[in-house]
């Protein structure tokens, strides 16, 4: 139902928010880091669609990438280490009112959150987690991490990585009621841009993996795809990015591909080179669980008061009176 | 032969019948040929009766529907052929019952059908009803096409949309009230009354009571306390909105709502006439504006956002000018249910101001009888003038949503009758229903009305677009292309030899069914049947030229199937004129034959045909194209214009801006040369801000190599030779 008087009242006199209105503080980030373009493209992002800082949270694990909340001057919840995704559910189920953001690493997501991370996807929450893979655990200072390249030589690795790395987007595809997957690459900032503009307007779940630089650790991992971008495979569509003639003269490599095909989509999604960039899939019809979950019952304080009442008479023992009888509530 | 053209032109001009020539059409099961296959409807397949549906999905379905339904789910294997046919038994038994006048819940009426189909120890007959009636997955009252017909259905519909609306309202109002009180309740707990020591001692609850200082608690709470309290005004206005919100009549109040106030009964929105419908809208209009007012008040509330400066004067005059078609889409609509035959002048006027004022009203207008007395004498004209004129003038309004069709078509125009209803402004339903009271079932009237263009349906819907190819629709017609529609007929003629002919169904045609208007008609003894007889509809589609020592004439057929011929009178023949240039109309308003785009169409072809002729001359072995299929190839797209990209002189440091990942290389370098931009990527802002030598280490440095240091601008630099070669590579 909408209102159309308080809408267009809250419009009147609603502030119109600059970039450096969603900066907090100086990023701790290393110079050269790609989390500063990922954070960039999240402040334009909310500067473009107008978000209201008091309605915008960002929620976070542990790791650089999860320092991100702290440079985001609007709600944010820096959490414990893999549980990101919970906590956002949470704040949804609680809040649907409120745009979700959740910012993961790949240690915080695919290593201790991995779990999290699979049944967050069948859930198919609305919100837009951004999963910043730079494949090495940073600010613990290089270990591998589940997305290392094998071969990746860290301190807990020094003979190199011993097993395959794991593809985030093939795991995400291939979970039930998946809805938006997405893969970025820090160094392209307007296709980043488009991609976390275009997985905060999907309903659901929006899962992007964007590929990100390490100067400090894994100065040369991407050198040879930022060196050559005809190794970058651009997914372009109506129904998915439509790059810019300028982009297009540099990114020559291109696909067509309907992010309605998911078997297109994961074939895609195993690529390693060329990195396939864009969006690989996008379902609109997939019910998201704050909708279904939905019991159309006003959670007021009666209603919470008596549910809990009821759990606790499960376990109380009534004290017996003198005449044998119980006396509730006494 | 000379005396029976005579005789028939006579009949035809004069309605003259000479003894002994014709007989007169008193018969009442003389009915047109194409009848002939529909004397029993219970027999048939066809879309009545209706189940309107209770619960959720669709809400109105046809009982042949159902069952097939039904049989798609259990009818499988080798019991498929048997089912299919119980099934069939038990639907023609229905038909039956709800012909014979039983009515009832789909429930009820399946029940008695089980008693009448067979006996009860025909055990696989049983087995499969009980199965059927397992697969029939809703139940609700069961509704023939009758006289109730249209207000029953169109009640049910608007029921279930005012249904949902209530509980998106109620669920709306709830959280409003909730969210209201807890800024109540908040403050409260906050104030020096909240915080006293029996408040503390009772939060605390009995078991752990004396481990606390209640006394010391509430002193040490309230005077730490940096609490502001809430200005007395936003308290003043925060309870106005409760008791208001509270207060409202509109709709129901929900079973788990406070239920210690006792705010009257809601207000019923059914009405059988416009003028108490009207006024019970202005006398709840007041109301009305409150309660919007109040939810707009509270959602601002909700958000903090209320600002007295800024809105105390703007709602001061809140809904002055009436309410905005958003704020009535909250309200629940007026259903008026009017009878044609019972419309006063001043009734209609009333129903088009109404309409055009955009009150919240769905308006069904139901005629039982087209055939009205003129004014200017005793004879009978078929129009149904009262109810077509209203739709027609509705649709001049702009903005109403208007559906005319008979009865008979109903069902098939169910999702547009509930577009209707979801339809945010007014909205006007002219049905007839076919309940002339002339004997023949309701549904084959209204089917003949309906195929005969005598009631022909269409919508116009404003919400469907901005022009009238997209808002205005003939669908519910058949073949609309055609001035009459065209059926196959075949019957045995005295050689019992098999004969098919296309018959149009015309306006003569649906007079015919009409027992009133039998003095129109003289049937044709067998011997006198002449070539003069030509079918009425090619008598309509003729040149008067064409028409010297031709009648009129219509094949019907008798009680037993017996074809029959009558002469048609020229009265009736001037109607049937009427009636299809008001279909014409229809027609180029539903895009048919539009006579605009045929003179477009024509002058088009010319300039086509004159443009081709001197490239037909030089080629002449050109294929030949049309003119339509030349305009897609002249519509494609032009290429896309790239981007230029600025021109820059090699001597010049710049940076590529938009492909900037803003990694703050450059920018630690130094802050007052290299700057971000709004969407923050870097640039160079001012190059004399620092050296050639920082230009070219920020280029070494940037990640993504987009800082070209071009040309040093101070040439007394030092070290620039050796600057000048590492900045080779970013040129």
């Amino acid at each position: 139902m909408t209102i159309h008087a308080t809408e267009c009242l809250l419009r009147m006199h609603d502030q119109h928010h600059e970039l450096e209105d969603y900066q907090s503080g100086v990023p701790r980030w290393c110079t050269g880091c790609g989390d500063n373009a990922i954070l960039a493209a999240v402040q334009r992002l909310c500067r473009d669609e107008d978000l209201r800082p008091e309605k915008t949270m960002f929620v976070s694990g542990i790791g650089c990438s999860s320092r991100f909340p702290h440079y985001m001057k609007t709600y944010g919840f820096h959490g414990i280490h893999g549980r990101a995704l919970p906590v956002a559910e949470g704040i949804k189920m609680a809040r649907p009112d409120l745009n979700v953001f959740v910012n993961t690493g790949d240690g915080d997501c695919c290593s201790i959150g991995a779990a999290h991370w699979i049944h967050a996807i069948r859930y198919n929450m609305n919100m837009t987690v951004m999963l910043h893979d730079n494949q090495i655990y940073g600010l613990t200072k290089k270990q591998a991490s589940p997305t290392s390249p094998r071969g990746t030589k860290s301190n807990t690795t020094p003979g190199g990585s011993y097993l395959e790395a794991m593809q985030p987007l093939t795991v995400t595809l291939g979970v039930q009621n998946v809805s938006f997957v997405a893969q970025a690459v820090d160094w392209i900032p307007e296709v980043l841009y488009d991609i976390i503009s275009k997985a905060f307007k999907h309903k659901g779940f929006s899962f992007v993996r964007i590929i990100q630089r390490c100067p400090e650790w894994l100065p040369n991992t991407f050198e040879p795809w930022m060196q050559d971008p005809l190794r970058t495979l651009l997914l372009t569509h109506e129904n998915g990015l439509t790059l810019s003639p300028n982009l297009s003269k540099v990114y020559k490599t291109q696909e067509r591909h309907d992010p309605m095909n998911i078997n297109r989509a994961r074939e895609i999604a195993s690529l390693q080179d060329p990195i396939p960039v864009g969006i690989l899939y996008n379902n609109p019809n997939v019910p998201c669980y704050e909708d279904i979950h939905n019991i159309g019952q006003q959670r007021s304080t009666r209603y919470i008061k008596a549910g809990l009442e009821a759990e606790f008479d499960k376990f109380t023992i009534w004290p017996q009176a003198a005449d044998g009888k119980i006396q509730p509530g006494a | 032969m000379q005396a029976e053209l005579q005789a028939h032109i006579a009949f035809h001009l004069t309605g003259r019948m000479p003894q002994g020539e014709f007989a007169a059409l008193t018969s009442s099961d003389l009915q047109p040929a194409i009848f002939a296959g529909y004397r029993d409807l219970t027999s048939l397949r066809y879309d009545f009766p209706l189940i309107l549906a209770r619960g959720g999905g669709q809400p109105v379905q046809s009982l042949s529907g159902l069952i097939d339904g039904a049989l798609k789910d259990i009818a499988a294997g080798d019991e498929a052929d048997r089912l299919r046919k119980h099934a069939l038994r038990i639907e023609r038994e229905l038909r039956r019952l709800v012909a014979e006048g039983a009515t009832g819940s789909l429930s009820k009426l399946w029940d008695l059908g089980v008693t009448r189909v067979g006996p009860k120890d025909d055990k696989l007959l049983q087995d499969s009803l009980r199965r059927l009636r397992a697969a029939l997955k809703i139940d609700g009252e069961v509704v023939d096409c009758d006289k109730t017909l249209p207000f029953r259905l169109f009640q049910h519909l608007w029921q279930a949309g005012q249904d949902r609306k209530a509980q998106n309202f109620r669920a709306d109002v709830n959280r409003l009230i909730m969210k209201l009180s807890d800024i109540l309740s908040a403050e409260f707990v906050r104030s020096k009354e909240g915080l006293s020591a029996e408040r503390l001692r009772a939060s605390v609850g009995a078991a752990h009571q004396s481990d606390f200082d209640f006394d010391a608690m509430s002193r040490l709470l309230t005077e730490s306390s940096v609490n502001v309290p809430m200005p007395e005004s936003r308290r003043r206005r925060v309870r106005g909105l409760l008791s208001t919100l509270r207060a409202q009549r509109f709709y129901a109040a929900a079973s788990d709502g406070d239920k210690g106030i006792d705010v009257g009964e809601p207000y019923s929105f059914v009405f059988e006439k416009c003028s108490d419908a009207v006024a019970a809208y202005r006398e709840r209009l007041p109301r009305m504006v409150e309660l919007a007012k109040a939810i707009a008040i509270a959602r601002l509330e909700l958000e903090s956002k209320y600002s007295e400066a800024h809105h105390d004067a703007f709602f001061a005059e809140f809904g002055d000018n009436g309410l905005d078609p958003e704020d009535l889409a909250l309200f629940p609509d007026y259903l008026i249910c009017l009878g044609a035959a019972d419309l006063a002048a001043s009734e209609s006027d009333l129903i088009l101001q109404a309409l055009a004022a955009g009150m919240p009203a769905k308006i069904v207008v139901q005629t039982d009888d087209l055939l009205e007395q003129s004014p200017l004498g005793s004879d009978y004209m078929i129009s149904g003038l009262r109810s077509k004129q209203l739709a027609s003038t509705a649709i001049g309004l702009g903005a109403c949503y208007v559906l005319q069709s008979s009865g008979s078509n109903l069902f098939r125009l169910r999702e547009q009758i509930l577009r209707g209803i979801a339809y945010s402004g007014p909205a006007l339903f002219s049905v007839f229903s076919g309940a002339s009271g002339t004997g023949v079932p309701p549904y084959l009237t209204a089917a003949a009305a309906a195929e005969s263009r005598a009631f022909p349906a269409f919508t116009y819907d404003p919400s469907a677009g901005p022009d009238w190819a997209s808002r205005f629709s003939l669908a519910g017609n058949s073949q609309i292309d055609l001035d009459w529609p065209q059926q196959r007929l075949e019957y045995e003629d005295a050689e019992q030899q098999l004969v098919s002919e296309t018959v149009a169904f015309t306006l003569v045609d649906f007079a015919a069914c009409d027992p009133r208007c039998a003095k129109h008609f003289a049937k044709v003894p067998r011997t006198k049947w002449t070539a003069d007889l030509v079918p009425a509809s090619e008598f309509l589609d003729r040149e008067p030229i064409d028409l010297v020592e031709k009648v009129p004439s219509l094949l019907m057929v008798d009680g037993d199937n017996r074809l029959q011929k009558v002469v048609v009178n020229d009265r009736l023949v001037r109607e049937a004129h009427r009636c299809a240039e008001a279909w014409r109309s229809l027609q180029e308003l539903g895009g048919v034959h539009n006579s605009h785009a045929a003179i477009l169409l024509e002058r088009e072809r010319k300039v086509w045909a004159e443009q081709a002729k001197p490239a037909a001359e030089a080629k002449p072995a050109v294929a030949e194209t049309t003119p339509a299929a030349v305009a897609p190839a002249a519509a494609t797209a032009a290429p896309a214009i790239a981007e230029a990209a600025p021109e820059r002189s090699p001597d010049e440091a710049y940076i590529e801006t938009p492909r900037c990942t803003t990694c703050n290389e450059c920018t630690t370098i130094n802050d007052k040369m290299f700057g971000y931009d709004a969407n923050k990527q870097a640039s160079i802002i001012n190059p004399d801000a620092g050296t050639y030598r920082q230009l070219v280490e920020a280029a070494e440095s940037c990640q993504v190599s987009i800082i070209h240091p071009g040309k040093p601008r101070n040439p007394a630099e030092p070290g620039l030779d050796e600057l000048i070669k590492r900045a080779e590579s970013f040129m």
